[in-house]
């Protein structure tokens, strides 16, 4: 076995210093009758070129695309190649979390800069070292919310954030009988201002709006605030696509009180859908309720500044279960990833590139409107998704689409009955204007329906 | 590693027309403004304008003032820092794998699918049992959802129940996880060899009297949940009447939860399933050699007994049997199962940490049946080979067979006023990661190592003639190992002020 280093004379060794004879030996505190008895049942090990075969064969079984133009909570941006190239060095990916500061100072030093990077573009104060993933940041968001305005135990949300994220919300909150989760519903593709208000209350602690949501439309998060904030309520924002913050204003500076959401857009492909990169972003006011790792600048004895885990207080191996969540692995990497992505980026390069996503959608959206089959939905501003609705066959759309090796947006319909027939398209920096164009050319050759 | 040049922030660094990346030039007509005037970005305090030679550096410099695996032995007791084969790296980024997307339709995705579905065969019959789900991405992560499913059984059988019992050797992420699934925590006393005690426990110092499990079995019945328990525990030690545990506990119909942060130490040996288990996670950063990045992505897998089936969370990945000629070979399909009633809903927003996944497929593939048991056997040689070189330097506050770690004590060093985390910080200057320090609880000043399978006898003499010479130390010198580390970047750091007078971000100067 290649991954095993010691040889049969240095075992043998070992086994000496012990004082027994084989190694089996040292499992005497197992009761012989809770022992397996028989090898596993799984084939024998493999050399590394028949694993990476074996590996390939799978990887190849996937189908590949030209152009998707599929987003929906994972997003195709172009990756640098600075990016693989520094996240493969062994001293960032093969370390562990930075519980020795002194040696440890890259990681700390990178978190505290991602920090300060989701600060900038969310217009908060405190965040943390990542979170798993959007629907997970949503959870410890809501959780949060509702630690920090006692005595309200209601989280409104959106119809307009991601239906799995709302699941995921909906999962974690069933647990708790005295925590309640109420969806407010869309109308027009955002935020429906009258059923908000109806159901706002003192009850209420948070609600969670999607900026921009699950159907690309930019919620105008400064109109919600108004009421939200009248009403004692927090005023969380759910941003699934990251990149938007180019585009967008901070949704700190926009009215909201928290910010949370999925960044993997920086820096990762889609993936199938992880690891991808939670984030949550909250006030300094709140600082002590933020759950999962925070990193401190401090000083070391000398008076050199130097980096730290902070505010250790609220975390799960010293509070147990009073914690403020039970998170201590996060999405490290991924968080690596992004940082240089944004250092990379830079102020002008991330208006620049969400600038072009903007254009990209715009384009996609006026080309596929000239088909007859395909009707807007609503007027409202987006970002680089957008909803239209879909007269004709949407199977033999599928079909001519994957045919022709393009993955066509998602279809509705599974996720909002209203919207049944409409489709929910995305278009980044990577369509380019040939690829649009064999879209269109593809969607014009399918019939449409007869009446 | 340990470069002795500083480096600042990258931020004190920002030239302002300095650009690291470059767009495409933009074949479409320039983006129409459609946002509210005061939805506009209005701009960026932090964000860097840096060259991409630049970026490299930063963070190239930075790297150098972390410890890998590939440094060196990594003994973080329970955290299981084994070699991270760059073959699982290799195959997790082809982009067969990193271009799909999560939302694709099944059929465009089969390799995906199958490769998940063989994972969750390899974890079945590792663990003994029949239910799992890829979704949870972390170990805590696991946990969570974990409990989830035994609460969603007794909900299904018109019960609800109040309480989970953790003994004191867990890690703090069991008794958190409990109180994130809205149970109340009670608290199991350890007996002197570290394993759970069925009697009641009298505390020498305090005369308190704590109730044992079969007191609380008692007393709470049908009040409890279940129980949520390390195996083999936080000293490494077996829980060797773990089957009566879970008998017990199943006597008034309460699950049993197995912490599998230890897993690495039973693959091939033993199968929670053989053993009362009735849910568990794994961590594949842990026991399957994914990378910890720092602190994270994981992957924490939950596996289920026959009663937790019907609430694992959605969707599920099925293979259905093409129909072929006879003597032809069976074809599969894959598809997500998303049809299941009484599922708890979703843990993670996709399906896991898929990457992650990917490079825990590969070691399976790697190790195979047999490279499995070996490599757990290696790993309790290892640490046992450790425990025998270290004992009588150092204390073994529990003497009892242990497995794949060994936690020594640092009760002969504080009689010079030298403390376990005085110890940790010499082992910097020696060029080593510290062990897992003041944990677990019950143990005094505890030093919890694990080498792992992955060290072979040179890098374990020359790991235990360093602690040697640093007991020494102790008694010659014990003064100098106040001061330790000396030789790293930073001497120790102020982590009161830290926490004090927070500062978490770097602000733009006025």
């Amino acid at each position: 076995m290649r991954y095993l280093p010691s040889s049969p004379a240095e075992d043998r060794a070992l086994l000496d210093t012990i004082g027994v004879k084989h190694a089996e030996d040292l499992l005497v505190g197992i009761p012989e009758p809770l022992r397996l008895k028989r090898p596993l049942d799984l084939p024998p090990q493999g050399s590394e070129q028949e694993v990476a075969w074996e590996m390939m064969r799978m990887a190849n079984r996937n189908t590949r695309f030209c152009a998707q133009f599929l987003g929906a909570g994972a997003y195709d941006h172009f990756v640098p190649a600075a990016i693989d190239a520094m996240v493969s060095r062994q001293e960032w990916f093969t370390a562990y979390t930075p519980y020795q500061p002194e040696i440890s100072q890259g990681t700390l030093q990178h978190i505290f800069e991602y920090q300060t990077l989701i600060c900038d573009l969310t217009g908060l104060e405190v965040t943390n070292a990542s979170l798993y993933d959007g629907g997970t940041a949503c959870v410890e968001a809501a959780l949060m919310a509702v630690r920090v305005q006692k005595k309200r135990n209601t989280v409104l949300v959106s119809r307009g954030i991601h239906p799995f994220y709302r699941r995921v919300l909906e999962t974690n909150f069933a647990p708790h009988d005295d925590l309640k989760v109420v969806e407010v519903a869309l109308k027009d593709g955002v935020t429906d201002v009258a059923d908000l208000q109806a159901k706002l209350g003192p009850d209420v602690a948070a609600v969670l709006v999607g900026y921009p949501n699950f159907l690309g439309a930019v919620e105008d998060l400064t109109a919600l605030a108004g009421p939200i904030h009248a009403a004692g309520a927090l005023l969380v924002s759910v941003t699934q696509e990251a990149l938007a913050f180019g585009w967008l204003e901070a949704p700190g500076k926009a009215g909201a009180d928290m910010a949370c959401g999925e960044a993997m857009s920086f820096g990762n492909k889609p993936n199938f859908g992880g690891p991808f990169l939670g984030f949550l972003a909250v006030k300094d006011a709140h600082k002590r309720e933020i759950p999962g790792r925070v990193v401190g600048q401090t000083k070391d004895l000398d008076g050199r500044t130097g980096y730290v885990l902070t505010l250790t207080a609220r975390e799960q191996h010293i509070r147990r279960d009073k914690a403020t969540s039970n998170i201590c692995s996060n999405q490290g990497l991924v968080a690596l990833r992004a940082n240089i992505f944004l250092q990379l980026a830079g102020p002008e390069g991330l208006k620049g590139l969400a600038a072009q996503n903007a254009a990209k959608a715009q384009y996609l959206r006026s080309r596929l409107l000239e088909l007859p089959d395909m009707q807007p939905v609503a007027e409202v501003p987006y970002f680089n998704e957008f909803i239209l609705r879909y007269t004709g066959d949407m199977a033999a759309l599928q079909e001519a689409c994957l045919k022709e090796s393009l993955l066509p947006g998602l279809d509705l319909g599974r996720f909002y009955p209203e919207y049944q027939g409409c489709i929910l398209w995305c278009a980044t920096e990577l369509h380019t204007r040939p690829m649009i164009e064999s879209l269109v050319e593809v969607l014009a050759r399918v019939p449409s329906v007869v009446a | 590693m340990f470069l002795r040049q500083r480096e600042s922030l990258s931020f004190d660094r920002s030239v302002p027309g300095k650009r690291g990346m470059d767009l495409p030039r933009l074949d479409v007509p320039e983006a129409k403004d459609t946002r509210p005037a005061h939805l506009k970005r209005s701009g960026f305090d932090a964000l860097p304008e840096l060259s991409e030679v630049e970026v490299i550096r930063h963070f190239t410099r930075l790297s150098k003032w972390n410890y890998g695996v590939d440094d060196g032995i990594y003994p973080l007791g329970s955290c299981t820092m084994k070699h991270n084969p760059r073959l699982n790296e290799k195959v997790a980024g082809q982009p067969g794998f990193t271009d799909t997307h999560p939302m694709a339709p099944d059929a465009l995705v089969q390799g995906n699918l199958e490769l998940l579905f063989t994972l969750q065969a390899w974890l079945k019959e590792i663990t003994g049992l029949p239910g799992v789900t890829l979704q949870p991405s972390a170990g805590a992560a696991g946990e969570l959802t974990g409990v989830m499913l035994i609460r969603a059984y007794h909900v299904s059988k018109g019960a609800k129940r109040r309480v989970i019992l953790i003994p004191d050797s867990g890690h703090g992420t069991n008794p958190a996880t409990a109180a994130m699934a809205g149970y109340e925590v009670v608290e199991l006393p350890s007996r002197p060899d570290g394993t759970i005690s069925f009697e009641d426990v009298t505390d020498p110092v305090t005369g308190k009297v704590r109730k044992g499990l079969e007191t609380l079995v008692r007393e709470l019945g049908t009040e409890i949940a279940g129980a949520m328990i390390t195996n083999p525990n936080t000293v490494g030690v077996f829980e060797y009447r773990f089957k009566e545990i879970s008998d017990l506990l199943h006597s008034v119909d309460a699950l049993v939860y197995m912490d599998g942060a230890n897993m690495n130490a039973l693959v091939g040996v033993a199968r929670p399933g053989d053993f009362g288990v009735d849910v568990m996670h794994l961590n594949l950063h842990k026991t399957m050699s994914t990378p910890h990045g720092g602190g994270g992505p994981g992957a924490g897998p939950v596996c289920c007994g026959e009663k937790l089936l019907p609430f694992l969370p959605v969707p599920v990945v099925v293979r259905d049997t093409v129909k072929v000629g006879e003597g032809e070979v069976p074809k599969h399909t894959y598809r997500w199962d998303w049809d299941r009633p009484q599922s708890i809903g979703k843990v993670h927003t996709f399906f896991g940490n898929f990457g992650i996944l990917v490079r825990a497929m590969t070691y399976c593939l790697s190790h195979g049946s047999d490279g499995l048991r070996e490599a757990t056997l290696r790993a309790i040689v290892n640490a046992n080979y450790i425990r025998a070189r270290l004992k009588g330097a150092y204390a073994l506050h529990i003497d009892s067979p242990s497995l794949h770690e060994v936690v020594f004590s640092d009760t002969l060093q504080a009689k010079h006023d030298v403390h376990t985390l005085d110890i940790a910080k010499r082992l910097i200057d020696h060029g080593y990661h510290p062990p897992t320090i003041y944990f677990p609880l019950i143990v005094p000043g505890a030093l919890m190592i694990e080498p792992t399978e992955s060290e072979d006898k040179g890098e374990l003499d020359a790991f235990c003639d360093t602690l040697l010479a640093i007991a020494k130390e102790v008694e010659e010198n014990p003064d100098a190992l106040h001061q330790a580390p000396t030789l790293a970047p930073l001497r120790r750091m102020d982590e009161t002020t830290a926490a004090r007078k927070p500062v978490l971000r770097w602000v733009k100067p006025a």
